[in-house]
């Protein structure tokens, strides 16, 4: 079967030498009936993609999956996580088309959708993944990024930035810093709820603490992180608390004001999810994309290119999960891809809990 | 249906002929009512069930509701918006009647090119005017820096409920502006003449004989600003979040995302509320229009205007133009285009140095956005001049009628206004979705034009009817007389007679447009993209560089319409 599999990719990746026969081969490893796959795809002529990554970090992906597949065009799709699930489960019910890919950043509105839309697929790389990283051979996880504080360099000394939470509650004591702390509104931004959820669930004393202290602290919530990022490189906010910190590590290059620290005691990691719509009109060229992210190729990029951190062991470079796991080992806490992030979305349980955070964040 | 009537009383002696008639005005007025009621009627709907109406396991209940009551955010928010829209009334409508007078009573030089400046926060999105205040009079804002190294700390804070009222206040008085204003024109200035003989000082026969001859209009303004008080939403969006301040329509947008999915009937519980509480604002507009035209002493012909010598009070007038158009044009405007040139802003950061062009490079790279920009333009252009005779035709249905139906229409109007733009958005991609046989229509520019016509609807209205009422009927009904039939009257008297007020009307329609943000985010898809809603789009996603050259981008698109209208000779008004 391997064999097999060899001489089509050789025998293909001689064609494909030939000018004229301008047509994608196999990837290595993949089943050889995979090349029906691609083929059905060119047929289907593109791929449809919703997702909150903005456009300028998918543009490189895009750029390389089509120079891969030739004849299948990528519809890339940027929109905030709301505008996502409701244009998608609108379009769905209606019959028309929609997306063929999902690809979310809201991970618990990712698997609420993948549980009711998703197409049941296991991808040839879903071996290279974690455990934690894949759901009912439905929904995958195809980004490493860590979450942390993000913090203005000018405004907060290298000597005072925080390591662990410990330190960050410390820090928050000081007069100094009152009005200058900053955190997602958790009843306005879903990824800031699920962040501080996770929070909860890997330590749930140290968590509310850490909330007690910001609050003592004024601190300010906002509902993106864009807004958070602007204003903590503007001064106006010195640091930022459950940030997504590989934006803060785009940022840095043409910003450097922006810092960001990962807590030695518990960083908690986020993953985009990704899954093909069982309503997909381009089913096949939704598996090739899919695929695509989630190979080694598509990672690489990832990591490099669009600057979000590969979820792939096997990727090597400074903004990859095998480089974190040297870097903090255990005390990274992936939040995984499974019925858990649910939990949250019923409604009781989640008022509950925004109850109990607003008694001690809330306006006086 | 508005500022207009003041001029024209509602009741004049007879109908003469009517432009449009039979068929084809119950035509438009069905049309019309099926397009406005259709998105609000799925809103009332969806407020009624437990789930999105189109899925399977909704039931009928009043929970939403329940839900909404009993929520102190909402109460909390209801307070706010009212504080709000108090405040705008109290800021704008002085401002914007002391503007109107300086502006059309006075020699105050300079007006010519004053006045399309006046009008820019309605050519320009909320959202982008909230960001470039934040870069500008924020806490770390540049202009607060300077000040705070010229003069020490900054009384002002942009983010409190007073900052808010303010800057909606001081954004929303041209809408007042554009109301007193044209009240002003059609009054003769003989009066004032005679009160300026006999000794009063111009703020004397301002306040004591300009003022109350355009009270009714006044007054109609600030009913309109006291109701689109109720559905500002880019400005407590950026401004109120730091202090969690927040007003009905930021409420409903907190509801899309507080139960951890977006939950419509919520969100449809919130508009219905927002309806509700405009509507009664809508009749007493009404009111106020039927006891106007009592008060219009001299009417349209007979106005002869000179305009009234301020001599040495022209510094103080000078003053007051230059201190509001600082305030609400600069400041904002100069934030946004600040912004888009650098990389970081902020507290002991050289401007020079973080200064860069990459953001409108990446602009000009990424196909969206140069398509957004040529359909920008083109929903503008085209679809404006649509728009405009969409709104004609309905002018024409109620031109000088006054039974059930053009009553029907005047409220009709207003409803889609109340609705915030958002849910709008969202109703029309539904009816795009689900009503049979729009489905095709959905990824084509059409949709994205029907939504923004509909919204804009009582603007549009209002522009284009002021453009038919400056046609007495005398002229048409002389035409009658010699024998023409109705639609010679129209295409041979009525039309080229309101040929350079529809002009004009298509100027102002295309500003709107080109500024329309939150109507649109729904029905995006490659290759119908306006720059309107992918700045909400991408403001989500994070990409403030963008938002911020994108921005400027768009403001040059309006300013260039604008002079390019002005060098024709088209006027804003007359």
């Amino acid at each position: 079967m391997h064999h097999l599999t060899r001489r089509a990719t050789l025998s293909l990746a001689a064609l494909a030498l030939l000018p004229a026969a301008a047509f994608a081969q196999v990837p290595t490893g993949y089943p050889a009936t995979y090349q029906a796959v691609i083929d059905a795809a060119k047929k289907e002529g593109k791929v449809t993609v919703y997702t909150p990554t903005d456009a300028v970090a998918g543009k490189p992906l895009v750029k390389e999956f089509e120079s891969l597949y030739p004849g299948v065009k990528v519809e890339y799709m940027d929109m905030n996580s709301a505008e996502l699930f409701n244009r998608f489960i609108s379009e769905t019910a209606a019959g028309t088309a929609s997306a063929d890919v999902v690809w979310n950043s809201a991970m618990d509105q990712g698997v609420k959708l993948a549980q009711d839309y998703a197409l049941t697929y296991e991808s040839p790389e879903s071996k290279a993944l974690p455990y934690w990283a894949t759901y009912q051979k439905q929904a995958y996880g195809t980004t490493f990024e860590p979450l942390g504080i993000v913090y203005n360099k000018r405004l907060l000394p290298a000597g005072e930035v925080p390591r662990t939470h410990a330190e960050f509650i410390k820090l928050l004591a000081d007069p100094k810093y009152q009005g200058k702390v900053t955190t997602y509104d958790i009843e306005k931004a879903g990824v800031g709820f699920l962040f501080l959820t996770a929070d909860d669930q890997v330590n749930s004393a140290l968590t509310w603490d850490v909330v007690k202290a910001m609050a003592g602290a004024g601190v300010r919530l906002q509902s993106s992180s864009s807004t958070m990022m602007e204003r903590i490189s503007s001064g106006e906010q010195v640091l930022g608390y459950n940030m997504i910190t590989s934006y803060a590590h785009a940022r840095q290059k043409k910003d450097n004001n922006i810092g960001y620290q990962l807590l030695r005691d518990h960083t908690l990691v986020m993953s985009r999810v990704a899954f093909i719509a069982k309503a997909a009109q381009h089913p096949n060229a939704a598996r090739l994309w899919l695929d695509y992210l989630l190979s080694k190729k598509g990672q690489t990029t990832m990591s490099t290119a669009s600057e979000l951190p590969a979820i792939r062991t096997d990727v090597e470079g400074e903004m990859t999960a095998s480089a974190l796991q040297k870097e903090l080992g255990a005390s990274l806490r992936p939040i995984a891809i499974d019925q858990h992030l649910l939990t949250y979305l019923d409604q009781n349980k989640r008022l509950a809990f925004i109850k109990t955070w607003r008694s001690y964040v809330a306006r006086k | 249906m508005m500022s207009t009537t003041t001029s024209l009383p509602a009741a004049l002696p007879r109908a003469p002929r009517l432009p449009l008639r039979g068929l084809g005005r119950w035509l438009v007025i069905g049309v019309t009512t099926l397009v406005v009621l259709l998105p609000l009627a799925m809103i009332g709907y969806q407020s009624l069930l437990s789930a999105p109406f189109f899925m399977p396991g909704k039931v009928v209940s009043l929970d939403a509701y329940r839900f909404v009551f009993d929520d102190p955010d909402f109460w909390f928010a209801l307070r706010n918006s009212l504080l709000i829209a108090a405040g705008m009334v109290g800021i704008s409508v002085p401002c914007g009647a002391l503007l109107a007078f300086l502006m059309v009573r006075t020699d105050l030089p300079g007006r010519r090119w004053i006045e399309p400046l006046l009008l820019t926060p309605i050519f320009v999105s909320a959202v982008v005017l909230a960001l470039g205040y934040v870069v500008a009079a924020g806490p770390s804002g540049i202009f607060t820096l300077w000040w705070r190294h010229a003069f020490g700390p900054e009384w002002w804070d942009v983010y409190s409920l007073g900052g808010i009222a303010v800057i909606a206040g001081l954004t929303h008085v041209p809408h007042v502006y554009l109301y007193a204003s044209a009240a002003l024109r059609n009054l003769g200035s003989d009066v004032e003449e005679a009160a300026r003989t006999c000794g009063a000082s111009p703020l004397r026969v301002a306040r004591d004989v300009s003022l109350p001859m355009v009270m009714p209009s006044i007054l109609f303004a600030g009913v309109l600003v006291f109701f689109l008080g109720f559905e500002v939403f880019g400005l407590p969006l950026v401004l109120g979040d730091p202090n969690g301040y927040l007003v009905l329509t930021t409420y409903m947008y907190k509801l899309a995302s507080k139960l951890g999915i977006p939950s419509y009937h919520l969100m449809a519980v919130v508009a219905m509320l927002i309806v509700a509480v405009t509507f009664p604002l809508v009749l007493l507009q009404r009111r106020l229009l039927r006891s106007a035209g009592k008060y219009v002493s001299i009417k349209g012909k007979g106005g002869r205007q000179v305009p009234l010598r301020l001599g040495g009070w022209r510094w103080l007038a000078i003053g007051i133009v230059a201190l509001w158009l600082l305030l609400t044009v600069v400041i904002p405007v100069s934030g946004v285009v600040l912004r888009s040139f650098v990389t970081q802003w902020g507290e002991g950061i050289s401007l020079v140095d973080a200064f860069t062009l990459q953001n409108y490079r990446d602009i000009f790279e990424q196909d969206n956005l140069v398509r957004a920009i040529v359909n920008t333009l083109g929903i503008g252009v085209i679809g404006g001049a649509l728009a405009v005779g969409c709104y004609a035709l309905i002018a024409f249905s109620g031109h000088r009628r006054h039974d059930a139906a053009t009553r029907l229409m005047d409220y009709l109007v207003l409803v889609p206004r109340a609705v915030p733009g958002l849910l709008a958005g969202l109703a029309f991609l539904w009816v795009f979705l689900f009503v049979p046989g729009l489905k095709e229509w959905r990824n084509s520019m059409f949709a994205i034009w029907i939504a923004y016509t509909v919204i804009w609807l009582a603007y549009g209205m209002r522009v284009v009817q002021s453009a038919l009422m400056q046609v007495g009927p005398d002229l048409e009904e002389a035409a009658r007389t010699v024998g023409a039939s109705a639609g010679q009257v129209s295409r041979q008297i009525t039309l080229p007679l309101v040929r350079f007020g529809l002009l004009s009307s298509w100027l102002l329609v295309f500003l709107i447009f080109e500024r329309e943000y939150s109507t649109g985010v729904y029905l995006l898809s490659p290759g119908t993209e306006v720059i309107g809603a992918l700045l909400v789009s991408m403001w989500a996603s994070g990409a403030t560089d963008l938002v911020a050259a994108l921005s400027v981008i768009n403001i040059a698109m309006v300013s260039l319409g604008l002079v390019v209208a002005l060098r024709f000779g088209v006027k804003l008004h007359d």
